[in-house]
């Protein structure tokens, strides 16, 4: 019996080693230690034997499963190996190629001052309110200082669609709108397009402008002009530098252009700032009080600051574009430079 | 405006920043008088000098070449090669040496010209830049001394500075009004010298007894001065003064008019010369115009009057428009030899209103608009007088009018120190703010911080507190303005909606690959003829109107009206791309479009979509239509702000898109716009290499109601089954029928219902496709039975079928 058992093992032993792929090799497991396999028959023999014979027979068989489980679990170790590696020699991709075409998203850089800008002003409680592009003339000049016929009037160049209305020249309208509508104190950023009668390589007849107004009991230049420059560290790096000159806007009073140091030279002097350390970025200034009154406010109870600049203007800082008209031509090859 | 320094120089003495301008010009920009640039002429010329030939000869290898043996003295001999045919030995000319950059950025090196050695130039008016045209070199008189730098012998040693005025600053609209201002920053003193050029006027004769004077309109003319000047001889002005002239960028005429002309850049007061032989009468009335009242100009242009403007009559007709323009009437002619020279102050609204209403600027009117000092009317006449005597053999006559009916005043201003340190945010010292206020020429007086101050005439844009704050601010500097935050006491308030929904929509779609644009918000309107708006877009639900709203003045034609919607912008754009070999791309806009109702202007928010072409792909070998794609895109989008929509078919289709690839958008029930492939007329016009996609959607309808928070469904414990159904139906059958009809009966169990597979060709009939769906069913209580299943499924084809009349595969 025991010869037969051995007969049996050495046989399985002899498949399980000629076994080519792993599931062969599960075929002769079964055909030896399955259900109905070979152990399973020669089990079957067990009750002709007698009582004595039994425990040893029984013994012999299970050792010589054991050394086939064994031995199963070590070719099939093997051929997995083997197998695996076939596979993943077979698998090789060239990862240098291309992967499927995404479509290509930027935002426009417009966008992308404008967005920063609210961003750094919002932290200092300030919220966005938006105006009509065309304006009563009334909100484009006369609330903000400007009568009919006054000079500061050929300082922005003004399209016309009808009589008494005008493509807004200057955010500045959106701070006649709000203080309008809402009590002081107002802290608010207007940004948005605005339009002149004007074109060449640095002036676009449409273009956008971002403007700050804070309206409240006590404000002064010295709130401006810290406002301004936390703006300016947030947009051009915190050791950048804030500088005021003396200016004329018939909205504001004091007036001042304000700049920041250079931040491509670190205020040695180059290109970008015409050699004096120094960017020009916009105008700013306590609100006049004659604009206060005209929107309702008592400029004896209220002062107010407001600041504002373009925004192309800006981006050709940032980006260094040298064309403002790219701006409004969408040429895949200007806005494929732009992050999303 | 131009500033001469040398001319700034009779004033104050500035001689130490002729050698460095720049200081001079941080100090003005620094004080609120921006220096836009500064040009040096003799920089221009240096290494050009004076030169002499000694020698004229033939290039060897040239025959049109002189070679010249030219000295720059001191026995310096260059030799240099000269193409001109005007020159001698023994000429004096303009030699520039190696190192010299003439206009245009030409450098002179030594060099080689056709064999021969040249070291330099012989140059001529137009090569130096000093003239439009010349015939051949420059010859110089025989007693130009050789050697001489050429900037220096004609009188170029001069910086002139282009200043910005701001509006507010009229008096600073001249030399002498600049050197007052750089006396009050730099505290140098101004001089004598318009006391002591006056000091030489010799008047004899009664200016009254010559003239009549009469000043109807006081309210609109204040200040009204003249005088009789006769054995004029009128010709050209002495160089220095042409020069003077030219360097701030006015043209000499003859001694007279320049001399008026140099009084008002000087001095800062307009001034006019009438021909005193055509004032009919004698007589000046200073009045309003007559209604329809015709006046010719200096230049001959008629103007038509309307009763508002302020005229200067004389016995029988207009002579001048008051300080704008002299009259063709009476202008100073070459036979002129007696003048009456006017110089008035007129009100700076009145001016300002003629000037607008007849479009008409001038030097004069520009500084009447914005206010002459009243002070300085008188002198500025005498000064113009005087210079007549020296300069055009004028013979002044004395008792010169001075109407000052009107006086001006300025008001005083009542200011406190915690007012300025309050308004600049630090402490402001006593004594420094009653210095500057002193400095800028204002009385000041009060005490213990409260100050009465009455500003100068010549400073009337000085008229409240905060404009004195405004000047202490500048003159003490505003880098001493310190840094602070004001505290946020208020809770901040929310965005406009429409910022805040903007960014959801740019952030949406660039997750579906677009990229950003930005359009002007003018269009063409020949343009939008071809691609533009039409009736058929309020099917659409874009109330978009073929009357758009017209710039009255555009700055150019292509640029002549206010669009209406934002697609066709987008086109252009597309086109400029293939025009550039850009062969594919996707953009967005999201915007305004502009329509009138009603006398209302209506400012709609759109957004605009074009897509065209496809990138070489690797891996996708199947050609996806473009409105397919955008569709898609379109759909992602949509689902982000997670509400329901469907596409069908409207009647009329836009003429610029092609009429069997469009659809119109529902959102919610409501047509919010249009998707559609460019008519192939226009993609042949545009020559447009790839196919094209456009759409169009009003962002407000679209975003009513958002942002809009869903509430999350309970997923189902329970396994979703798909089946798949295909339909045969006639070729033109629109699935969206079926997806409607199945979606309909299919309810409650049916979750989704999507086409996946179209099939024309055999075994159907030409006219035939089949369409497969694949529905998916969906029980929130229990796993369906295969039973249930088959049961909805049967009654879905028995119901489409039925309605539709079409069979199942």
């Amino acid at each position: 019996m025991s010869i037969k058992i051995q007969e049996i093992q050495d046989q399985a032993l002899k498949k399980f080693d000629s076994a080519k792929t792993s599931k062969e090799l599960y075929d002769f497991k079964v055909e030896f230690l399955g259900k109905s396999g070979a152990f399973t028959e020669i089990m079957k023999s067990m009750k002709d034997l007698s009582s004595d014979e039994r425990p040893l027979f029984g013994k012999k068989v299970n050792e010589a499963k054991v050394v086939l489980e064994d031995a199963y679990i070590r070719k099939e170790r093997d051929l997995k190996t083997k197998e695996i590696n076939e596979k993943l020699a077979s698998e090789w991709l060239d990862l240098t190629l291309p992967g499927p075409v995404q479509d290509k998203s930027t935002q426009h850089p417009i966008s992308l001052v404008l967005n920063e800008t609210v961003n750094i002003l919002s932290r200092l409680g300030y919220s966005v309110r938006l105006g009509p592009l065309i304006e009563k003339d009334f909100y484009n000049f006369e609330a903000l200082n400007i009568p009919k016929d006054h000079p500061a009037r050929e300082m922005q160049d003004t399209f016309y669609v009808g009589e008494n209305h005008v493509l807004r020249t200057h955010t500045s309208p959106i701070q006649i709108h709000t203080m309008e509508r809402e009590k002081p104190p107002i802290r608010i950023i207007g940004p948005g397009a605005v339009f002149r009668v004007d074109s060449d390589v640095s002036h676009a007849p449409m273009f956008h402008q971002i403007e700050a107004l804070y309206v409240d009991r006590k404000v002064s230049m010295a709130d401006l002009k810290g406002t301004i420059a936390f703006m300016n560290r947030e947009l051009f790096g915190s050791d950048t530098k804030t500088r005021f000159r003396p200016s004329f806007f018939p909205f504001t009073e004091p007036s001042a252009e304000f700049d920041c140091s250079c931040p491509f030279c670190s205020m040695k002097g180059c290109r970008m700032c015409g050699h004096s350390g120094w960017i020009e970025l916009g105008g700013s200034g306590l609100v006049h009080p004659h604009v206060l009154k005209l929107s309702g406010i008592d400029p004896m109870e209220w002062q107010g600051l407001a600041f504002g600049f373009g925004i192309e203007r800006m981006s050709v800082i940032k980006f260094g574009v040298d064309d403002i008209r790219l701006f409004c031509e969408n040429d895949r090859r200007f806005l494929d430079q732009f992050p999303s | 405006m131009k500033i001469s320094l040398k001319w700034l120089n009779d004033f104050i003495d500035i001689a130490d920043f002729l050698a460095k301008p720049e200081a001079l010009s941080e100090i003005l920009t620094k004080s609120g008088l921006e220096v836009e640039s500064i040009e040096n002429k003799a920089k221009a010329f240096e290494n050009v000098v004076v030169g002499s030939i000694l020698e004229k000869g033939k290039h060897p290898d040239a025959d049109r070449l002189t070679l010249c043996q030219v000295t720059t003295g001191k026995g310096v001999v260059h030799q240099i090669v000269c193409g001109a045919k005007n020159h001698n030995s023994g000429d004096n000319v303009v030699v520039a040496l190696p190192g010299a950059i003439l206009p245009g950025n030409f450098e002179i090196k030594k060099s080689k010209i056709r064999g021969v050695e040249s070291s330099g130039m012989l140059c001529s008016e137009v090569e130096l830049g000093i003239a439009e045209n010349s015939d051949g070199i420059m010859i110089l008189p025989k007693d130009a001394p050789i050697g001489k730098p050429f900037a220096e012998y004609m009188g170029y040693d001069d910086i002139v500075m282009e200043i910005k005025v701001t509006p507010n600053r009229s008096d600073c609209l001249s030399h002498y009004g600049l050197a007052r201002e750089i006396s009050c920053v730099t505290d140098r003193p101004l001089n004598s010298f318009v006391k002591d050029n006056l000091a030489k006027l010799q008047p004899a004769g009664d200016t009254q007894k010559k003239i009549k004077l009469e000043i109807k309109n006081p309210q609109s003319c204040p200040r009204y001065t003249g005088a009789f000047i006769d054995k004029i001889k009128i010709g050209p002005s002495p160089s220095w003064l042409k020069k003077r002239l030219e360097s701030v960028g006015m043209k000499s005429i003859s001694n007279v008019v320049d001399i008026t002309n140099y009084v008002m850049m000087e001095l800062g007061q307009p001034l006019h010369a009438f021909d005193y032989r055509e004032i009919k009468g004698k007589q000046i009335t200073v009045e309003n115009s007559k209604n329809d009242e015709k006046f010719k100009t200096l230049d001959g242009t008629e103007l038509t009057m309307n009763g508002t403007e302020l005229m200067i009559r004389d016995g029988e007709r207009a002579v001048a428009l008051a300080g704008i323009v002299g009259g063709l009437n009476s202008g100073i002619k070459d036979d002129t030899s007696e003048v009456f020279i006017e110089s008035a102050y007129f009100k700076p609204e009145v001016v300002r209103r003629t000037s607008r209403r007849h479009g008409i600027q001038t030097e004069s009117g520009y500084r009447f608009t914005r206010a002459v000092d009243p002070d300085m009317v008188f002198t500025a006449m005498k000064r113009a007088c005087q210079l007549i005597q020296d300069l055009a053999g004028g013979q002044v006559y004395g008792n010169a009018y001075d109407m000052y009916v009107e006086k001006i005043h300025q008001k005083s201003i009542v200011v406190t120190l915690n007012y300025v340190s309050d308004r600049l945010g630090y402490t402001v010292n006593p004594k420094k703010f009653v210095d500057w206020i002193q400095r800028l020429g204002c009385t000041i007086s009060g005490k213990d911080g409260e100050y009465n101050v009455v500003p100068p005439l010549y400073r009337s844009d000085i008229q409240i507190a905060d404009d004195l704050v405004e000047e202490y601010a500048r003159l003490n500097g505003y880098d001493q303005i310190p840094e602070s935050l004001p505290a946020l006491a208020d809770p901040p308030t929310q965005h406009d909606k429409k910022y805040t929904l903007g960014l959801q929509v740019n952030a949406l779609l660039r997750g579906q690959g677009f990229q950003e644009a930005v359009n002007y918000n003018f269009v063409d309107s020949k343009y939008y003829q071809m691609v533009g708006p039409s009736d058929s877009f309020v099917e659409y639900g874009l109330n978009v109107t073929e009357r758009p709203i017209k710039l009255l003045n555009p700055i150019s034609e292509d640029m002549d009206i206010m669009r209406n919607l934002i697609a066709p912008s987008l086109l252009k754009n597309v086109i400029h791309n293939f025009n550039r070999g850009v062969e594919s791309g996707r953009l967005f806009e999201s915007g305004y479009v502009f329509y009138e109702e009603l006398g209302q202007y209506i400012e709609p928010w759109h957004l605009g979509l074009a897509l065209w072409g496809n990138d070489v792909d690797l891996w996708n070998k199947k050609n996806v239509p473009a409105v397919f794609q955008l569709k898609s895109k379109v759909e992602n989008f949509l689902k982000g702000f997670g509400k329901s929509f469907s596409w069908d078919v409207p009647q009329k289709i836009p003429n610029f898109l092609h009429p069997g690839q469009t659809a119109r958008l529902r959102f919610e029930g409501r047509a919010v716009g249009f998707i559609g492939t460019v008519h192939p007329v226009l993609v042949e016009e545009f020559k447009l290499r790839a196919d094209t996609a456009l759409a169009e959607f009003s962002l407000e309808k679209l975003l009513q109601g958002q942002p809009r928070v869903n509430r999350v469904k309970p997923l189902s414990k329970f396994p979703s089954v798909a089946r798949d159904l295909a339909f045969v139906m006639p070729a033109t059958m629109m699935a969206q029928s079926v997806v409607d009809e199945i979606q309909k009966t299919g309810k409650p169990l049916l979750d989704s219902v999507k086409a996946f597979d179209v099939f024309f060709g055999q075994p159907l009939k030409p006219s035939e496709k089949s369409v497969a769906f694949r529905l998916v069913y969906q029980d929130p209580s229990e796993t369906l039975t295969e039973q249930k299943i088959a049961e909805i499924n049967s009654k879905i084809v028995n119901s489409v079928c039925q309605k539709l009349g079409i069979s199942v595969r």
